[in-house]
């Protein structure tokens, strides 16, 4: 029986790191201090609870090798070759569908805004401005990728708070968040609905927007991103309260109160090698016994 | 500057064109001929070449065409401030649309449940943490 554990520990294991993990983790804000970090574990926990859902029918192979024959083991067996197959499954054609859609997102829109914008200051291309008074700013990731901003935002931000917004965009442009974000998303979907952890796929949005801040802030300053970010939500909102859900408050609360936080970095990054490790170590021990 | 994967393709900026030509004219209706003979006056462009771009902007949804006699005449399906108000509005209030918040990467996603006097407040925070003695 002592060779059914493996098997079943990872099975035990794809269900905590797949649902209870990450709404666990979505409370511990103060993470948020250490957002690369803390993307690391986020990752790390992802991948830990596709590893332990993979793993699992392979692991329970040795209980069934040396003669020992199917016995009763066959439900066990029946179990974790459903799990490992369905999450396989499941994920392939999340992956694909998410895939899909977003490229067919990016390239309608990325024809859209090279018909309607205007080239950015400089002749620069790969900057479309909009026409329009409100304050917005994004970008369209890919391998043509572009900078998206509003005439309302050229007016209002003040050069070093233009500064702070293009950092912001082209490092989630440099740094493919799009490709951390999709990754999330593919493994959010890959899960059946009711299980899902929406709460989770917030946080992580966050993080990546608090990661793109912090190179805002290191080439246009704390002051100036704070105050790009204050004028693009404040611009939204005539009646002075806004409705809907972002994440303004958060980002400015963390820029007003930074600070190094080396023991949480290292816990993020311990935490992340633990979730990766334990998996690996259960899928392998069957094969050593 | 090279032609980086960046940069519009040719095509691309052929559809801009042509599409600001239509926009200029007030949805007018303009035929090919007449778009060409526009274009034709700043570049050496063939009236084949018109056609295949209209073709696919007709393609796209983004301008109409009618029988008029003999020929085909072409006008914007919207205007560009109509298509920017639009696109202003699809990418802004879709909050609750996940495909839209992970294909786009917004500065600030979708609007705030913040109050502004907080956040004013979070500001004047960082400022005051930035410059101290003021």
């Amino acid at each position: 029986m002592i060779a059914a554990m493996p098997p079943l520990a990872l099975v035990v294991l794809a269900l905590l790191m797949g649902g209870v993990w990450p709404r666990l983790m979505a409370r511990q804000t103060r993470f948020r201090y250490t957002p690369q970090a803390a993307l690391l574990a986020w990752q790390a926990v992802s991948l830990g609870a596709i590893i332990s859902a993979l793993a699992a029918a392979p692991a329970a192979i040795p209980s069934f090798s040396g003669g020992r024959g199917l016995g009763d083991q066959w439900v066990l067996l029946a179990l974790v070759c459903l799990v490992s197959g369905a999450v396989l499954i499941s994920l392939l054609v999340s992956g694909h569908r998410v895939g899909t859609r977003l490229r067919a997102l990016r390239d309608d829109h990325l024809a859209l805004v090279d018909l309607i914008g205007a080239d950015g200051q400089g002749r620069d291309r790969s900057v479309r401005v909009l026409e329009h008074p409100l304050p917005t700013a994004y970008c369209i990731p890919g391998r043509r990728s572009r900078v998206v901003l509003s005439q309302g935002t050229l007016e209002q931000l003040s050069t070093a708070e233009l500064d702070a917004v293009l950092a912001h965009e082209r490092a989630h442009l440099q740094a493919r968040h799009d490709l951390l974000l999709e990754f999330f998303t593919v493994v959010h979907e890959a899960v059946p609905a009711p299980l899902r952890v929406p709460v989770a796929l917030d946080e992580v949005r966050l993080l990546i927007e608090v990661l793109a801040d912090r190179v805002a802030i290191r080439e246009a300053g704390a002051v100036h991103t704070a105050r790009a970010l204050f004028a693009v939500a404040a611009g939204r909102a005539p009646d002075e309260v806004m409705s809907g859900g972002s994440a303004a408050g958060p980002r400015l609360q963390l820029m007003a109160g930074a600070h190094s936080t080396p023991w949480l970095t290292l816990l993020a990054y311990a935490f992340a090698l633990a979730s990766v490790l334990a998996p690996v170590a259960l899928a392998v021990w069957p094969f050593t016994m | 500057m090279p032609d980086g994967p960046s940069s519009p393709t040719r095509l691309g900026d052929l559809e801009r064109v042509v599409m600001e030509t239509l926009w200029a004219h007030e949805r007018g209706t303009l035929t090919v001929r007449a778009v060409h003979n526009e274009l034709a006056a700043d570049r050496d462009i063939a009236y084949t070449t018109v056609l295949t771009v209209l073709d696919r902007l007709a393609k796209k949804g983004m301008v109409l065409r009618e029988r008029v006699g003999r020929s085909w005449e072409y006008r914007a399906a919207a205007s560009r401030a109509e298509l920017t108000a639009a696109s202003m509005r699809h990418t802004m209030e879709d909050v609750d649309s996940g495909d839209r918040r992970a294909a786009l990467m917004h500065f600030l996603d979708g609007a705030s449940t913040d109050e502004v006097a907080d956040l004013r407040a979070a500001l004047a925070e960082v400022e005051r943490r930035a410059n101290p003695d003021a």
